[in-house]
């Protein structure tokens, strides 16, 4: 007798590159593939898919950041560009992402910043770059167009789009070459429909990527965990409208009360595991690539996805 | 094969005595479809029916109790492999790890950590479980010694863990009574730890490398009268443990490999790694846990997951509707809208209480979907508002007619203000901003 995990999947997960190479018209160190593979996370199999990827979150307003973060960083938060190439080059995270948070403050119009933020992201680092750009559909335009054209030729991974809200960011991508996130309220069908409506607008399958959003570890986070799984599932069973690779960020992670409000010796710490349980069950959940915001969240979650990826791709 | 309720009472004497529990034997057997009761409970069963409904009624994964009294927990007893598919029914145990080369005081340092240690959220305690004894001296002497050490601070859960089993005994002697866990019956040793497991009425950890040899030692040992047994695949690292626990899991529910049908034991301190070890054994079916000590911040962020997994995905977490206060509000203090989904609720509450500004929160039944959810799925309408403001008697509570709602619901402000006649302002999206939002939107 021979026991052995027992699949029974015919569908693949597709793939999305983000970043392009001085070869490829951009400048980026490397295009990195997300996705693929025809199992769940870590299950090995003769198609196990890729190794899940770590994204380090940084914005160009710290204000609205949390303070745990902004704190242990020190003065370089105030300079966006300067943050980029001390993450890449001391965090080691296999991505960046960028978030536009000044044009999340009220009355926002300095586009022009938006676009020479990107640009100066794209200079000082050489990572593949993720950009989130604003939350209100009245800016959403003018700012995904800036981001866009600012990238253009680096293959950006843009975010974020939602129902009622997709289209600029589409436009976006879909001019200058770039990739969408496109995020639905942790749950599998809205998740289906968004991916649907992009695709009529002309994004094509191999440039989306599914966010089901995720809720902080114990404010939600199941229900995320289990629209992930979901999602998965419903790919490997041949939906190809879900069979796009997911991204997981916990955002509220380090604003949750008991993150917060944790005693001061301990914050950072609770900060830390917070983060890595969250994303470490995110990566186990199918998560191509998930994101965290503080620092040390990096090395042990790399050690752990590691160790769960094994010697060959999971197939060892 | 699973039997519908009426062949299994068909099989049942049908006497309505209640020695198991349920008023009727009809109950009994739509609680065994449900494999909600046990078929041991029935006195009378005949030998023929007790083959059938034992074989057919018995959950694919045996349910095993361990320790006794009030902190002793039940494992096992799982239908699924997804959490999505129904939901998976016992928490893992998480123990401590000490050792019987610590002295008495180091071990009890240890024992009341967790012990006293809890951490309350959403109204429930959360709690470690129990005390893993290692035998690292090698002496029954020493062993036996440790045991009594935790036996004296606190009648937690206990695994004993010693490779042999004159050494396993020691340590029964002093607390067999309490249903410890022993661990581990190898190839080498199995006659022996079945035997005292027999002795002592105690659940037993099988461990073997392979699948095939943990299902051939299972059954051995089940042969051999051990009671109730759980298995460890022996993983040593993250990915060896991810692929055996998933493959035992699905030939268990499946009942392709009935003999593999037994809780799974996790040792996290063999991988270098705990944190992460503990995170992937939560997620992915162990059913006992052991690891060193942990801080607080990996004790409070390992209960939370443990917490979120082994809610039951099929019940949302609901708050009854109603006003609730935050502080002492007054009749001119602003109003929230929120849903009954008590995160949402909590998150909040949580927010406007560190914002001291005394208010009103007004949650509304959403069938528990957060705000995101209900938005979307049109939970969350006007008419439920306008009803919801009627039903409370919000307007006798306040003097002004202005509803804060949360930015997620901002598509929603016009017809709310139509439908309830009250002013809408718009919130922040994140709680967390309900501060900065009073601060400057409220006060003007």
């Amino acid at each position: 007798m021979k026991v052995d995990i027992i699949s029974e999947w015919t569908g693949e997960i597709g793939e999305v590159t983000i970043g392009a190479t001085k070869k490829e018209g951009g400048s980026r160190c490397a295009a990195i593939v997300i996705g693929g593979g025809s199992g769940f996370p870590f299950l090995g199999g003769s198609a196990p898919g890729r190794k899940p990827l770590i994204a380090f979150e940084f914005c160009d307003d710290p204000k609205l950041w949390s303070p745990i973060v902004t704190e242990f960083e020190g003065d370089v938060v105030n300079d966006a560009g300067a943050w980029a190439a001390r993450a890449e080059e001391r965090h080691r995270p296999d991505l960046l992402r960028f978030y536009l948070t000044s044009t999340r403050r009220r009355g926002f119009q300095e586009f022009s910043q938006v676009g020479r933020s990107v640009e100066e992201v794209l200079e000082r680092s050489t990572l593949p770059l993720i950009v989130e750009g604003s939350i209100d559909p009245a800016i959403d335009s003018e700012t995904f167009l800036r981001c866009g054209e600012a990238g253009e030729g680096e293959r950006l991974l843009l975010g974020t789009a939602e129902e009622g809200r997709y289209r600029s960011v589409a436009a976006a991508a879909m001019a200058y070459g770039h990739s969408v996130i496109a995020q639905s309220p942790i749950d599998v069908n809205l998740a289906k429909q968004l991916n649907i409506l992009l695709r009529e607008t002309g994004v094509p399958h191999d440039r989306i990527v599914i966010d089901p959003y995720t809720g902080a570890l114990g404010y939600g986070f199941e229900y995320s965990y289990s629209a992930m799984e979901r999602i998965r599932y419903a790919a490997l069973k041949g939906d190809e409208d879900l069979a796009m690779p997911m991204v997981s960020s916990a955002i509220d992670s380090l604003n949750i009360k008991e993150v917060r409000e944790a005693d001061p010796g301990q914050r950072g710490e609770m900060a830390v595991k917070w983060e890595l349980y969250t994303a470490v069950s995110s990566a186990i959940a199918g998560a191509s690539v998930v994101c965290v915001r503080h620092p040390d969240t990096i090395v042990p979650l790399r050690s752990a996805i590691d160790s769960l990826w094994g010697k060959t791709g999971g197939g060892d | 094969m699973a039997l519908k309720a009426l062949d299994i009472y068909k099989l049942l004497p049908k006497k309505n005595c209640k020695e198991c529990g349920e008023p009727t034997c009809l109950t009994f057997a739509m609680k065994l479809a449900a494999g909600k009761a046990d078929i041991e409970k029935c006195p009378y069963l005949d030998e023929e029916a007790s083959r059938i409904l034992g074989a057919s009624t018995k959950p694919p994964i045996q349910r095993v109790k361990i320790g006794v009294g009030e902190r002793s927990f039940a494992v096992g007893d799982e239908f699924v492999q997804f959490r999505h598919e129904k939901t998976f029914n016992h928490q893992p145990g998480i123990l401590v790890a000490v050792s019987d080369l610590w002295p008495d005081d180091r071990i009890q340092d240890v024992v009341r950590e967790v012990r006293d240690g809890v951490l309350v959220r959403i109204g429930t305690d959360l709690r470690l479980d129990g005390i893993a004894i290692r035998c690292e001296s090698g002496s029954a002497e020493e062993f036996s010694r440790a045991v009594a050490a935790v036996e004296a601070k606190a009648d937690l859960p206990e695994v004993l863990m010693a490779a042999d089993p004159e050494v396993m005994e020691a340590g029964l002697s002093v607390c067999g009574a309490f249903r410890p866990l022993i661990y581990a019956a190898t190839d080498e040793n199995y006659q022996g730890m079945c035997a005292l497991a027999g002795k002592f009425g105690c659940p037993l950890t099988i461990r073997a490398e392979s699948l095939e040899s943990l299902a051939k030692l299972s059954a051995l040992a089940a042969k051999e009268g051990a009671p109730a047994l759980l298995i460890d695949p022996s993983a040593t690292t993250l990915s060896d443990y991810i692929k055996k626990a998933t493959a035992i899991r699905q030939n268990a529910v499946s009942k392709t490999v009935p003999d593999l049908g037994y809780p799974i034991f996790f040792d996290t301190t063999v991988t270098g790694m705990q944190d992460a070890a503990l995170a992937l054994g939560v997620d992915k079916y162990a059913s006992v846990l052991v690891c060193d000590r942990l801080s607080i911040p990996s004790r409070n962020a390992l209960l939370t997951l443990r917490q979120n997994i082994y809610t039951d995905p099929q019940k949302p977490i609901q708050m009854n509707p109603g006003i609730y206060r935050v502080g002492e509000p007054v009749r001119d203090s602003p109003v929230f809208l929120s849903v009954n989904f008590s995160l949402t609720y909590f998150t909040l509450q949580g927010y406007l209480e560190a914002s001291g500004v005394p208010c009103y929160m007004l949650v509304v039944d959403t069938e528990g979907y957060s705000v995101l959810t209900a938005v979307a799925g049109g939970k969350l309408n006007e008419t439920l508002v306008a009803e919801s403001i009627k039903k409370t008697g919000l307007e006798s509570e306040v003097d002004h007619r202005t509803l804060i709602i949360p930015g997620y619901a901002a598509p929603l402000s016009g017809k709310i203000e139509d439908e309830s006649g009250w002013k809408v302002l718009v919130g922040p999206r994140d709680a967390a901003g309900v501060a900065e939002f009073l601060e400057k939107e409220w006060k003007k």
